[in-house]
Formats: structure tokens, sequence, C-alpha cells
């Protein structure tokens, strides 16, 4: 069971971010949150979601799914996400799973662009 | 203030660079609520020293839906009145968890600075640099100053920096809703802009209760009339507007929504990319974000194709032009070319129709509703927070069920009659 994200879905309305904060420190702290829209390349209009998981960190891109495995070498060619690293030290996705509601950032997901997924 | 509050207040002098720090009083808070109401308190306060409160909403920042606004109050240099503009996109959010519930500034700098608002702290830092850079490169060269690309910045292009009654205040890359001409008041404090970043924390006094509530709300209306639409066109037309989908459509990359707002209101135009281009732009500017259906609709209302109707939004606002009173002494002028309309921009002169009664922004313009009831609404969007345009799709979200919010979030008891003193207060 997983978080799937439909990037092309998602407007970038963080709502999956606060809820998250929530779930981590009963209070608004966007600091804390394991799923971010990263939004950092406004003027080019391109985002799309990060999710931390316990073993991967998985960047839903407009046009693809890209999952790092955490503690393993990255490309050296390729360009790192500048909102990548900070998500590394956050705590992993744990699907709220003391949350009778079920994960909230699919909850308050406005336009449905978060589900549950059988696959891991 | 203990919840949803940074319980913080700053005074800016920019005269004696003195900056004072208040608590945010309950009082205050009981009296007025938030948002417009307490800017407005706050207005009142200083109005001997012509200045501009800045400050969020009661619910804004939190998952109540549509919880994206802010609001900066100040006399506006075209009308002489009292007026309120909208802060949307993420930053109405990002001055919610700065650190500061109000921004107070008054006076005038001697020479040109800008404010850095984050962690509980503000800067009043030189801008000499950034004097005479148009409002695209005065984000970016702040982003890059600070090395944070979400910072949220509204600021002012050379319109202005030279006191143009047509100057607006932008929102980072974008146009606001400022038709108060809110840009030369800025310019004639020597202000070139505001950046500001949140990085804060919101306590909640019944978060249990509080959270269960927004979901159950969001669930009660995300089935309604706007469900399933996004855009500024269809915003548009959920609104009673002309619906131009099918002239806009073909250059709209993606739609973005402001910050937790469930419809998206703003739509992406490629100008130079294929608007089907899924990866990131090799371009640094491929195009334009659209937030500004006035402007777009007195736009196409000249005969522009789309593409150079979005030209002409997108100079404006590096000029921090207001686009829909740009269009309007365009077509009083007879301009109806859009490359003309860009090289005349720097000089353009002329005045606009007021804009409506003035007090807030026609740039949430509703057929649907009448003058009176529209001002109410839009009065109650911005002492809570709510986004202006989703406040008008979305009527579900009722006065009481804002209260009822609200008194879960803070401990404290708001009533309808509290609210409509309230109101009396901010439209007079």
């Amino acid at each position: 069971m997983g978080i799937k994200i439909d990037a092309l879905a998602c407007t970038a309305c963080m709502a999956c971010e606060l809820a998250c904060s929530y779930h981590r420190d009963d209070a608004f702290a966007l600091l804390s949150s394991c799923i971010v829209p990263y939004r950092a390349l406004e003027k080019k209009n391109y985002f799309g979601v990060i999710l931390k998981e316990e073993d991967s960190l998985v960047a839903a891109r407009p046009e693809g799914l890209e999952i790092n495995r955490i503690g393993e070498e990255q490309d050296p060619e390729k360009e790192a996400d500048a909102s990548a690293k900070p998500m590394l030290l956050r705590e992993a996705c744990d699907l709220c799973e003391d949350m009778d509601q079920g994960p909230l950032c699919i909850l308050f997901c406005p336009v449905d662009a978060i589900s549950l997924s059988d696959e891991d | 203030m203990e919840y949803l509050s940074s319980d913080k207040i700053a005074i800016i002098d920019l005269t004696s660079s003195k900056i004072i720090e208040e608590d945010l009083p309950e009082e205050l808070v009981e009296e007025n609520v938030g948002g417009v109401g307490i800017t407005t308190a706050l207005y009142k306060r200083f109005e001997g020293e012509d200045p501009i409160v800045l400050g969020a909403g009661l619910l804004t920042g939190t998952l109540v839906p549509g919880a994206a606004l802010s609001v900066m109050t100040a006399k506006s240099p075209v009308s002489g009145k009292i007026s309120h503009i909208p802060v949307t996109l993420h930053a109405g959010m990002e001055l919610k968890y700065s650190g500061f519930d109000y921004i107070v500034i008054k006076g005038s700098s001697s020479k040109p600075v800008f404010l850095w608002i984050h962690d509980g702290i503000v800067d009043i830092e030189d801008a000499g640099d950034l004097w005479g850079k148009d409002t695209w490169a005065a984000t970016d060269h702040i982003r890059d100053l600070m090395g944070d690309n979400l910072i949220q910045v509204l600021g002012i292009g050379k319109a202005g920096e030279k006191g143009s009654d047509l100057a607006q205040v932008c929102i980072n890359y974008w146009a606001s809703g400022d038709r108060a001409g809110l840009g030369a008041l800025f310019g004639r404090k020597n202000l070139k802009l505001i950046a500001i970043r949140g990085m804060g924390l919101l306590e909640i006094a019944d978060p249990e209760e509080f959270v269960e509530t927004c979901a159950e709300f969001l669930d009660d209306v995300r089935e309604g009339e706007w469900a399933g639409k996004s855009g500024i066109t269809r915003t548009s037309a959920l609104l009673g507007g002309e619906d131009i989908s099918a002239w806009l459509d073909p250059l709209v990359h993606r739609h973005m929504a402001c910050f937790n707002t469930p419809l998206a209101t703003n739509s992406f135009v490629f100008l130079d990319e294929d608007p089907g281009l899924l990866k990131e732009s090799a371009s640094e500017e491929p195009g334009f974000l659209v937030n500004d259906m006035g402007a777009l609709l007195a736009l196409k209302g000249l005969g522009l194709s789309a593409s150079d109707a979005c030209s002409v939004m997108k100079a404006c606002a590096k000029q921090g032009l207001n686009g829909s009173a740009v269009a309007e002494i365009c077509g009083k002028n007879g301009m109806t070319e859009a490359k003309k309309i860009i090289d005349a921009l720097p000089d353009l002169k002329g005045s606009a129709s007021p804009d409506g009664a003035g007090l807030f922004s026609s740039w949430a313009a509703s057929l649907k509703w009448e003058s009176k009831e529209w001002e109410r609404r839009q009065a109650v969007a911005y002492i809570f927070g709510i986004h202006p345009l989703f406040a008008l799709v979305c009527p579900e979200l009722t006065e009481e069920k804002l209260l009822e919010l609200s008194s879960l979030a803070t401990d404290l008891e708001f009533t309808s009659e509290g609210l409509d003193d309230v109101i009396a207060q901010v439209t007079g």
C-alpha cells in the first residue's frame, strides 16, 4: 500500500502539504510535511509533488514518476533538485496510520491528484 | 493572541528606519476578528502617517478551503479613499507564517529600500541595486540574494517608481488585484518591494475538531458548481462572465491554484513554447500566469488575439502596471495592436474608470452578485482570509461556518452580531 500521485492533476495548492504537517505536529507548520508540491520553477510553471517514503524519495513530475532510493548513489550527471535535500531530513510517510480517515493528503486534495495504491 | 497567530505586529517607520514590535492583543481580535477588520483598525490608528497595513485573515494558511488571502490596506493615490487589495497566490499564506500577523508601514524613506520579513524578523534593506529593475528582475534578484526561490515578493516596477496612477503592486512576476494604484504609493515611499517567507507554526485551540470540520466541509462542497472546473476562463464563466475558453485554451499549459484553494483560478499560458510540453522548459521565460480576468476580458475586447493579450499582460506585469486600466485607456485612444500598446506602456498616461465603490478590488468581480451583497461577501472573505473569487463561487462557505471554524481554532467566541459590527466598521 502506498501513495499514488497524478502530477498533471495537481494544481500546487499545497493542501496536501498542510494536511501532512497537521498529522506531524497537531498544528500547521509546513516544514515537517513528507509530501510537498515543488514549485521553485515558478517562471517556467514547472511543478509536481515530492514524497518522502521510508526507502525512497518519489518525485511525481509532469512527465512521469522518478524514484530515487535513499542512500544509493545518484547519477552525477544529473542536477539535484533543490527541493530534495531538506526532504531527506523529514520523517517518512506512514500513510497517517493513526488517523481514522486515512491519509490526510488524500482527504484534503481538492482535485483528487492523490490516491492510495495497492503497490508499495 | 495564542492561536492562529504569531502574536506580533510590526510597526515600521520608513522615515526614521525604526521598527517597533507589539503583541497582537486578544481584544483586538475579539473586536475585529482579523484580516481587513484589523488592517482597518490599524490604518485608522496610524491614519496621519499615510500607512500601508498588511495582514493575514484569521483563517489564512489553514485547512479551511480557500484560506489563501492576506490584505493590503492603504489610501489609494488614485481615488484618495481607503482601499483593500487582495494578496493571493502563495503570498497571503507566506505572510501568515512569517512570524507577524500585521505589518504597518508608515512614513517614507529618503532612499530606495525593501523590507525582508521572515522568521519573526523585519529588516529594512537598501534597494539601490533594485531601483529601476522591472518586477521580474527584482523578484529574481531577491530570490538569488536570499538563496530561496519560494520567497514571495510584493513589488513595483518602473511605473510605481515614477508614481503613475496606473501602477500596481505585483505579486512575484504576476499581476495582482491592485486597482487602487498602491504601486504609486510604494514608489512615493521609496519602497521597492516587500519580500516575505513564512516558515512558522500556527497552533489551533481544538485541532482535532477543527480539521475534522474542514474535511467535512470540503467533502460537502466538492460537488459544487465549480467542481471539476479549472482555470481563469472557467472561473470567469462561473461568475457570470463571458466564457472565453475556446479563445485562451490553445495557449494554456497548466492551471494553478492559490494556496489551499480548491478552484484553480489562474492559468499559465505558454507564449514561446509548446503548451503541451510536459518537461521543464529550456526557456527561462516561456510564458505568463494569467490571474486577472478583468484585464484579460478587456484586452480581448480590443480585438487582440489571446497570444497578444497575454503578451500585453506580461509586459504590464513587468512594468508593474494595472492591465485592466491599461486596456481601458488603450481602448479610449484607439490602440488595438499589441506591439503599439507594449511600446507605449512606459509613457502611458490617462485615467481609468473608478474601481467600483473603491473599497474592495473589482479584480474579484461577479455579475451574479448584487453590489451590496458582493461588498459584504468580499468583506467576509477579507476578514477571514478566504480567496475572494472562491468566496463568490462557493456560497456554501457561509458566515456561520466561518464563525464556527474561527471559534474552534481560537477558543474565542465569535458571533454573527459581532461580525455585523466588524463589517459595518470596514464598509462604513
